[in-house]
């Protein structure tokens, strides 16, 4: 199968061009997202409250931020007083090393994983395969790209560019078996294979949706039973967490749990909503002896007073992928970073910076379905419009594109140079006017004439044809 | 490595920085959560009845199997039902006073295995039944509330009550009776306040599952298959007499 | 009788450059109305093209200067979606540091409208008159429908249309895929998203496409018009005014 270039050597425009241009992943894009927008526009249509608990839940990120530190370290007490331990982490490279210095310690040698954006943040998977540990990712759409060794093309379902054949192929070279390409056989032959590993493996790194300070609790929103796997059946259990993720009471958390699901599948509320309180304790019979809570403040810290700052409410639903056009037509890959869609274009501001948004920024067509999909209604237009502005002001922005703007700017301001560009226009596309239309000009102009005929400037424009009409 | 103090400090100092976007505050929690917890019991003995009906269709809607019977002498045949439909040979149950019911004289005479969990948590006892419920072909588990709302069944692990039991095999069967029933999420949030007064108290393990539906997934093609990880068949009996 | 409602003409830099017919259209339309119609001189453009990539002094500079025009008008009346959400909705915050000129902004965007806006909510139209004649599909363009609010105001006047049937356009609320500068930055991408428009239009089987934003057209028209397709795409104006408005 043709692997499609995230690589970020190849410019953002061509990694968008070739996506266009593959068929099977055009056909998967139309299809997921389809689906997944019928799935969720019917899951609120059954919530007459979903408005009202969507203004709660941005509310109650909101006030969790401004005492931010008051409610981590709640956290971190409850989490130790349960016989857990914090680990704090302020660059996604402290967090790999936390991690591998843990499994150095305790021995570990293999590690079952369930899905977790953070893990892919910091690109964990490689850092312990260099370490001589062996990452197994259990979630199946997590698991089919591991095999192939991609990066995930959507927040929810990572593996949507596969077509089962390609998963067929995949797990027969992988597992040295001749499979069907049948979801149903597939899903039975990963069932099978990574039921060994689990039972098997020396430690369990999750994520997590939620972690509730008031009781110490971290909380796994899963579909298919590894999240609990992971947390029950290794005897470390180690979860990785952005400090964004702190709510404060249970009271906050079933407002979240009553529209997450909601939000991403459809669901009302997924398979398994786990919620983890430390190491087994003292009469279980099952769980983890030790229970590590690593916390992140990578690339979040710094946004807390800064002007992304809504973006750090994100639930990491998945919904702004699914009606983004932009995301729609070029799908995961092609934005090249680990969160793709409306909301990866701002993580990747926050944790790449903006030179890494260079050309994503303008990756929109502002059209605001992301917004009015979101679940805690984040205005991801209007900072999409603030970094463009970050990107001028720092002059990340090519200098040519500042310059024609400070021209066009001066045009639009000035009534005599406004006219004076008609009039410009006018005699500039006299070559080019055929059946009155502009079908192919030179310049930038013919990025739109390629495939779009465009109006001629009009022989009078409304300003002076007002005089007759006054 | 940062240390704590100094995370803190950073994180304290962004925080000051900026009055914040938009005047707002967290959820109310209940000021008695054990007033309001007595409260919702009291609500629901009355209104077991459409919850009940309503979390039947939810259930179902996510392909659970409903079951009614009227007495819980009634559930080992289900029980037996089952696992001659499923070829079933053995099975795991949480330990039967967590679960009101030893389920081994019914069925061990029909020629299946049960093994209960064990009430204490010795490595060997651990062993034994880690073993088990990786063969049981199902597991049979009671359940601490069941939510109409979203047809949801959820469990608090603990002594005698392992998690593997409702994960690990094929088929998970939950037992319950009417004062399990809740309405909706709102009260499930109460619910867990009051709980979380004094944890130690009223959890003895240190999870709390909720179970909506069998395992499932579309990660392929966005086709849904079940049973990927945990159970394919999930499996629930009211007991009227509970 | 109460005295004529007064509307001042926020044309658009778009309009009048390249679709005056549209201008023309909404003069003759609100004349007909009993609308006193105005057109302030040396009006230019809104700033949005400037302000959505991020050049915001430049956005502000014409804010000011387009601020003293209208500064007399009772009704601002605008064909575009996306203008009438600038001065709505952001110029006022353009000002910030300016509080005279943030209340003379916050002023205008109150007394500002979209054209179907105006027409349903301010004149209290269901019903207008026009010669217009066919099967139409009305598509949404994002700052009317997201930015405003506004979805009902075109269709509830479309429908009331003697001899005209509008017909429910599939996706009707997905972008066409104009975004300003996107249309030529991403071009590939706004093609294909306009590919996807233009399949759903024609599957509808209206002789014209209407819309209320002079953006919309220009690229839904231009792909039609490239396919050669007998789709014709008007603005909402055109299609009130019918051949009077030409």
């Amino acid at each position: 199968m043709r692997h499609l270039p995230s690589s970020l050597k190849i410019p953002f425009p061509e990694r968008a061009g070739a996506a266009l241009k593959d068929a099977s992943l055009q056909e998967a894009l139309t299809n997921a997202t389809t689906k997944f927008i019928g799935l969720r526009k019917d899951a609120f249509a059954s919530l007459p409250q979903g408005d009202l608990l969507r203004d709660r839940a941005r509310a109650i990120k909101e006030a969790t931020l401004e005492r931010l530190d008051y409610y981590l370290e709640m956290l971190a007490d409850n989490v130790e007083r349960l016989g857990g331990r914090v680990h704090w982490a302020a660059t996604g490279e402290e967090a790999r090393d936390i991690i591998l210095q843990l499994c150095g310690d305790r021995g570990v040698k293999t590690v079952v994983k369930s899905k977790s954006m953070a893990t892919e943040e910091i690109e964990l998977n490689e850092a312990l395969e260099h370490a001589g540990v062996t990452p197994v990712e259990t979630d199946l759409g997590e698991y089919i790209i591991q095999l192939a060794r991609e990066k995930p093309s959507h927040i929810i379902v990572p593996a949507i560019h596969k077509t089962k054949g390609q998963v067929a192929v995949l797990f027969s070279h992988a597992l040295k078996g001749r499979f069907a390409a049948d979801p149903e056989v597939l899903t039975a032959v990963a069932r099978k294979e990574l039921r060994q590993k689990f039972l098997q493996a020396d430690m369990g790194i999750t994520g997590a949706n939620f972690a509730v300070a008031e009781t110490g609790t971290i909380v796994l929103v899963t579909n298919e039973g590894n999240g609990r796997m992971v947390t029950s059946l290794p005897r470390i259990h180690v979860a990785l967490m952005g400090i964004e993720k702190v709510i404060p009471s249970m009271t906050d958390l079933v407002v979240f749990l009553a529209i997450l699901a909601r939000s991403a599948t459809g669901q009302k509320l997924s398979v398994y909503t786990t919620l983890v309180r430390g190491p087994r304790q003292h009469g279980e019979l099952e769980g983890p002896e030790e229970f590590h809570l690593v916390l992140m403040g990578s690339g979040r810290s710094n946004q807390i007073s800064g002007e992304l700052r809504e973006a750090l409410y994100c639930l990491r639903c998945g919904a702004c992928l699914n009606v983004c056009p932009v995301y729609r037509q070029i799908g995961g890959h092609a934005y090249g970073y680990t969160y793709p869609g409306p909301i990866g274009i701002l993580l990747t501001a926050m944790l790449n910076g903006d030179h890494a948004v260079k050309d994503l920024a303008h990756a929109s067509s502002l059209c605001g379905a992301c917004h009015e999909v979101c679940p805690v209604r984040i205005d991801i237009p209007r900072m999409l419009i603030e970094l463009r502005q970050r990107l001028d002001r720092e002059r990340i922005a090519p200098l040519a594109e500042r310059g024609v703007f400070r021209v066009f700017g001066r045009v639009l301001a000035s009534p005599t140079l406004f006219r004076l560009s008609a009039t410009l226009g006018r005699m500039a596309q006299r070559p080019f006017v055929r059946e009155g239309r502009l079908g192919s000009l030179p310049l930038v102009f013919g990025k739109w004439t390629k495939t779009r005929d465009l109006p001629p400037v009009a022989s009078r424009t409304f300003s002076e044809r007002w005089k007759e009409l006054r | 490595m940062a240390t704590r103090a100094d995370f803190l400090s950073r994180i304290r100092k962004e925080v000051r920085r900026t009055p914040g976007l938009f005047p707002a505050s967290t959820a109310i929690p209940p000021d008695r959560p054990s007033e309001a917890a007595a409260a919702i019991r009291r609500q629901m003995s009355e209104r077991w009845p459409e919850a009940l009906e309503r979390f039947k269709q939810e259930f179902e809607r996510v392909s659970g199997v409903f079951h009614r019977v009227t007495h819980i002498e009634e559930v080992p045949g289900v029980i037996q039902a089952l696992a001659r439909e499923k070829d079933a040979r053995e099975l795991i149950t949480w330990e039967p006073g967590e679960l009101g019911l030893d389920l081994r004289p019914h069925l061990e005479p029909q020629g299946l295995s049960v093994t209960v969990a064990p009430s204490d948590a010795q490595d060997g006892a651990r062993l034994s039944y880690r073993e088990a419920a990786a063969r049981a072909q199902i597991g049979v588990t009671g359940a601490d509330f069941v939510l109409a709302e979203t047809g949801t069944l959820i469990l608090i692990s603990g002594s005698g009550r392992p998690r593997s039991t409702s994960l690990l095999p094929e088929t998970h069967i939950t037992i319950f009776g009417k004062e399990r029933m809740l309405e909706t999420l709102e009260q499930v949030g109460v619910v867990l306040e009051d709980l979380h007064v004094d944890p130690t108290g009223t959890m003895s393990g240190a999870v709390i599952n909720f179970i909506t539906g069998p395992s499932r997934t579309a990660d392929i093609e966005l086709t849904l298959t079940r049973g990927v990880h945990g159970p394919k068949e999930v499996h629930a009996i009211f007991v009227e007499s509970l | 009788m109460a005295a004529p409602v007064r509307a001042s003409l926020f044309v658009t830099c778009l309009v009048d450059l390249f679709y005056p017919e549209v201008g023309v259209a909404i003069v003759r339309l609100l004349r007909r109305l009993g609308v006193t119609v105005d057109f302030p001189a040396s009006q230019t453009c809104c700033g949005l093209p400037l302000f959505n990539s991020g050049y915001h002094g430049e956005a502000a500079r014409v804010a000011r200067r387009t601020l003293p025009l209208f500064a007399a008008s009772e009704y601002v009346v605008v064909p575009s979606g996306s203008c009438a959400w600038m001065v709505k909705k952001e110029y006022p915050g353009l000002f910030d540091d300016e509080p005279a000129l943030r209340k003379e902004a916050e002023a205008l965007a109150s007394r500002t409208y979209e054209l179907s806006q105006f027409l349903v909510k301010i004149l209290g139209l269901s019903r207008v008159t026009t010669n217009f004649r066919g099967k139409v599909t009305y598509h949404d363009s994002c700052h009317l429908l997201r930015g405003l609010g506004e979805a009902q105001s075109p269709r509830t006047l479309l429908k009331n249309l003697e001899g005209v049937e509008l017909l429910e356009l599939p996706g009707a609320d997905e972008c066409c895929g104009f975004g300003g500068s996107f249309s030529v930055r991403l071009p590939d991408v706004s093609t294909s998203i306009l590919g996807k428009k233009i399949a759903n239009i024609e599957k509808t089987g209206a002789e014209c496409l209407v819309a209320c934003d002079a953006g919309c057209l220009m690229q839904m028209g231009g792909g039609l018009s490239r396919k050669g397709s007998a789709v014709r795409a008007l603005h909402l104006a055109q299609v009130l005014a019918g051949t009077d408005g030409i």
